[in-house]
């Protein structure tokens, strides 16, 4: 039996999964789950952490993307190629660009415009008018890769449901495919996930009523399991694997393509940099060069050809000479300061003369990844440089950095604390005895701090918090990153 | 306490410090003192019972005849009532009984919270006490004692004669209104937001006729008062004052606060049978005791607005008569037991509104009943019920529909689940039927089947 779980929430999609890729990919190992397809909402962000867990399991990653429209429709897509993946990332920097912070509005039309070499699957709520309407729009859009998703809610009338959405997708020439609309990887993070809900709703536990997920069982389950569950659909289970084999697109594929650097004219871009860093070097020492500098420039200058780095250090050089121009201060700083080219292309200022640099600290072909200039810049002219660069290259050539921001101990426990509705004073308090990623957080520092070890919301709190430390809870733009 | 470490009452207060290290000493604020305590009665007065008045300089004495069925009987009442105010700060003693001097004398002059003496039993609980739970002069205690007198007992045994050429006639009265020998008539509290009328009758009445028409009278006079001062009542008490000076009450209160002597009245009238006028009624008073400003709004005419039927009046009628009124209101959880809740019969409406996506049995159990089944784990309906002897085969059903347990409410639900089928039987009757546990980890429940609804 062959099923793949086209339907997986991490938690990168925000205060909604409650289960890493590393614990997804590892338990759908055991379960003998051939793929899976990670479907965050509306974004990528998980992708990278799940290509990992993926490679270290063995199970086959299809990399998608929950698309919730502005209308409410909800469709699954997932690229079956390379053409596609970048179409899906372009589609959702559009829905990004419109939403602003945290939101992303896409409509019907946008996705028609970019669905060319996806398959789209409906996320279908109950069997009628409405979905109807979805179900042809998105089969007019996704042609013979338009899919609609069966899945089980253990609600009432939920065969009747399944049977109606099959007749409706029958008629429409959508094929039926089963998922499971996973939120956990086992059934234990009912609970986180119930928490998360509310901090995503800031409510609590108690008053939260029907926002909860109401749809029951949104854990992994093994193949057997799923045919079990539906007997009807055999089908429509089995087609969980067509979709995976459609998928080709691995994120391996992706490679950095780095922008052509605007260089001296006539040279490439190589030999602009050996250009530069020899008339930087004449400024430097106007006494010449000293034996020692001359031998880790050449050194220097080998490795980075080797490496092709050479654009990179123009880049870097240019928005320091820019920055120089309109006297904005500027200084390298951390593992750039190892080169003796950065010293005297003027981005750092530590004399290679008269200190032992270690080149290899910084770039050596053992460790194959790029290298990394950090800059600090006048923080209140900042600004000007990041404008110098969209000037320069761009607006939709160049972007900020974000950085995933993670629940530690304090932060977990005053969330947990507060949807479990305990009072602010305790959550202050317990949040203040916490120091570290300490996952001790037992009875002994319940007792320490004068509270009851034996209350049951206390207890689960501290449960509840233990197993959200480590989980992203949203996405902030990183403070100085820009590529 | 105080006394226990070896303090008087006129103690200098250098003497009081040095035997205390870090005594802390209040001045005495007998003015404040005598607001708290009528503050104190007033809520009395508002909560438990019409004729409420302030006893000594350090108690409340209630008239609860006739007040305590409100609260569930006597025991009830007094507890409540101690450990409501428990929980404002105050440590109050409490004592029921027959008459005002016992109660006071119990509630002082013993350490129990809380005493009861039953009706009729008022001389064996008082005759032990000392004689200075009498209500009397210190310098009548402190003779009496000379004499050779320690408790009420020995005192209320001794002729009467003597006693009175020596100290007055006060002893012989205390005693006998400790014993219920004597009346004693409390003068029941008032303030000035209260609203009060009376009526004096020269002639003692006694016809219900009678009294209803003088209550109507009232009504209107109570209402013409209330207007003055732009006032709604919410209570009101009539006291019905009898020549043998007894007092009798009878409270009303109103849902929202009013002053339309038509449904005062009513609701007065509608009670004058619990009055008993004994040998006649001299004088009745209607207080209004709870009130509220109230202003005059104009009613949109009835030619447009379709006027919605106003229940209110029913209700009050209804309420005042001792009936439990409440109205249903759905609450957002899937726990069948916990998707309702009861409401008062004017609150405003929740807003919140009755699951229709996924319907549930009209009729709901109180309990849900254990059934026998023949059913195929883990997630199969059953194909046999039996309910209550009763064999059914099953032709339809629907579900499982799995409902957890909320788990942040106590430690038995964190895991527990329930599935829940709609079962038809081929009677065509539809029952709403759960398992506890999902059918594969008994952790989760123990796989016994209950019938919790009845559909149709």
């Amino acid at each position: 039996m062959i099923y793949a779980e086209l339907q997986t929430t991490t938690h990168f999609s925000f205060l909604r999964g409650a289960s890493s890729s590393d614990e997804l990919f590892t338990k759908a190992a055991e379960l003998g789950i051939s793929a899976l397809g990670i479907a965050d909402r509306n974004s990528l962000a998980g992708i990278v952490r799940a290509w990992e867990a993926s490679k270290a399991t063995g199970v086959r990653l299809v990399v998608g993307c929950r698309l919730d429209l502005a209308d409410g429709t909800s469709i699954l897509v997932y690229p079956t190629d390379r053409s596609a993946y970048s179409r899906l990332t372009r589609l959702l920097s559009l829905g990004k660009s419109r939403g602003g912070k945290g939101k992303c509005i896409l409509h019907f039309d946008d996705v028609e415009a970019y669905a060319d070499g996806m398959v789209g699957i409906l996320v279908p709520d109950e069997a009628d008018d409405i979905c109807a309407a979805q179900m042809r729009r998105v089969s007019k859009i996704f042609g013979s890769l338009a899919y609609v998703a069966l899945s089980l809610r253990r609600r009432p009338n939920d065969q009747l449901r399944l049977y109606k959405l099959a007749n409706v997708a029958a008629d429409l020439g959508v094929k039926p495919v089963v998922t499971n609309d996973v939120l956990f990887h086992e059934p234990g993070r009912r609970q986180l996930q119930d928490i998360v809900t509310c901090v995503r709703n800031r409510t609590t536990i108690d008053a939260i009523g029907s926002d909860r997920e109401r749809h029951a069982d949104r854990y992994l389950k093994s193949p057997q399991e799923m045919y079990r569950l539906f007997p009807e659909y055999s089908r429509a289970v089995a087609r969980t694997h067509d979709i995976v084999d459609l998928c080709r697109f691995d994120l391996g594929e992706l490679q950095y393509q780095y922008p052509d650097e605007a260089i001296v004219p006539g040279l490439d871009a190589q030999q602009s940099l050996t250009k530069f860093v020899w008339e930087g070097a004449v400024d430097r020492y106007p006494e010449g060069i000293p034996d020692k500098v001359r031998k880790s420039i050449l050194h220097e200058l080998k490795l980075i050809e080797e490496m092709q780095y050479a654009p990179y250090f123009l880049t870097v050089y240019s928005i320091v000479r820019y920055a120089r121009s309109q006297d904005i201060l500027c200084q390298g700083r951390g593992s750039a300061a190892n080169s003796a080219c950065c010293y005297v292309l003027g981005i750092t200022s530590i004399d290679p003369e008269t200190s032992d640099l270690l080149f290899e600290r910084f770039v050596s072909k053992e460790r194959d990844e790029p290298p990394d200039i950090d800059v600090d810049f006048e923080h209140e002219r900042r600004e000007e440089v990041i404008q110098w660069i969209y000037r320069t290259y761009g607006r939709s050539r160049s972007a900020l950095c974000s950085a995933v921001n993670r629940y530690r101990a304090k932060g977990a426990i005053r969330d947990v604390g507060k949807a479990m509705g305990l009072p602010q004073d305790l959550i202050t308090q317990l949040s203040a005895g916490v120091w570290s990623w300490a996952d001790d957080i037992g009875d002994e520092q319940l007792r320490s701090n004068n509270l009851n070890a034996t209350d049951y919301r206390l207890r689960l709190t501290l449960e509840l918090a233990k197993q959200l430390m480590g989980a992203p809870r949203h996405l902030s733009q990183h403070p100085g990153g820009s590529c | 306490m105080t006394l226990k470490v070896g303090l008087r009452v006129g103690m200098p207060a250098s003497k009081a410090q040095a035997m205390i290290s870090n005594l802390v000493m209040i001045d005495a604020d007998p003015r404040a003192d005598a607001a708290a305590v009528e503050r104190l009665a007033l809520w009395c007065l508002r909560t438990y019972s019409p004729i409420v008045a302030v006893d000594g300089i350090d108690g409340v004495v209630l008239d609860t005849e006739g007040a305590d069925h409100l609260h569930k009987g006597e025991a009830l009442m007094i507890s409540g009532l101690v450990n409501t105010l428990w929980h404002r700060g105050l440590t109050a003693r409490a004592a029921i009984s027959d008459t005002w001097g016992a109660s006071h004398a119990l509630a002082r002059l013993t350490g129990a919270e809380t005493t009861i003496v039953p009706i009729g039993e008022t001389a064996k609980a008082v005759v032990g006490l000392p004689i200075q739970s009498l209500r009397l002069p210190a310098d009548t205690i402190a003779g009496l004692a000379t004499m050779g007198f320690a408790t009420v007992g020995e005192l209320a045994a001794t002729p009467r004669a003597p006693l009175a050429l020596r100290f007055g006639s006060e002893v012989g009265r205390r005693i006998d209104q400790m014993f219920g020998r004597a009346a004693e008539v409390m003068e029941p509290l008032r303030t000035e937001e209260m609203v009060e009328v009376a009526k004096v009758f020269g002639e003692p009445i006694a016809a219900a006729d009678t009294i209803a028409k003088y209550v109507r009278r009232l009504s209107e006079e109570l209402s013409a008062g209330l207007e003055d001062r732009g006032y709604g009542m919410k209570r009101a008490d009539l006291l019905i004052h009898r020549v043998d000076s007894k007092a009798q009450s009878i409270r009303v209160g109103l849902a929202k606060p009013a002053r339309d002597p038509g449904r005062i009245s009513k609701l007065l009238c509608d009670r004058i049978d619990q009055i008993d006028p004994g040998f006649g009624i001299e004088k009745l008073t209607l207080t209004a005791v709870h009130t509220e400003p109230l202003e005059e709004r104009q009613m949109s005419s009835s030619l447009i607005a379709e006027e919605t039927a106003d229940v209110l009046p029913v209700v009050e009628i209804l309420a005042n008569r001792g009936a439990k009124l409440f109205r249903v209101t759905p609450v957002a959880t899937d726990v069948p037991e916990r998707s309702f809740t009861r409401i008062g019969a004017d609150a405003p409406e929740s807003g919140a509104s009755w699951p229709d996506k996924w319907p549930r049995p009209p009729r709901l159990l109180a309990r849900p009943e254990p059934i026998e089944v023949m059913a195929l784990l883990p997630d199969q309906p059953p194909v046999v019920v039996t309910w209550k002897g009763k064999r059914r085969k099953i032709v339809r059903a629907d579900g499982p529909e799995r409902i957890f347990g909320e788990w942040w409410i106590r430690p038995r639900e964190l895991q527990a689940v329930r599935d829940y089928f709609v079962v038809e039987d081929d009677q065509g009757e539809r029952l709403w039927i759960y398992r506890s546990g999902d059918g594969m980890d008994t952790a989760t429940g123990a796989h016994l089947w209950f019938v919790h609804g009845v559909f149709g």
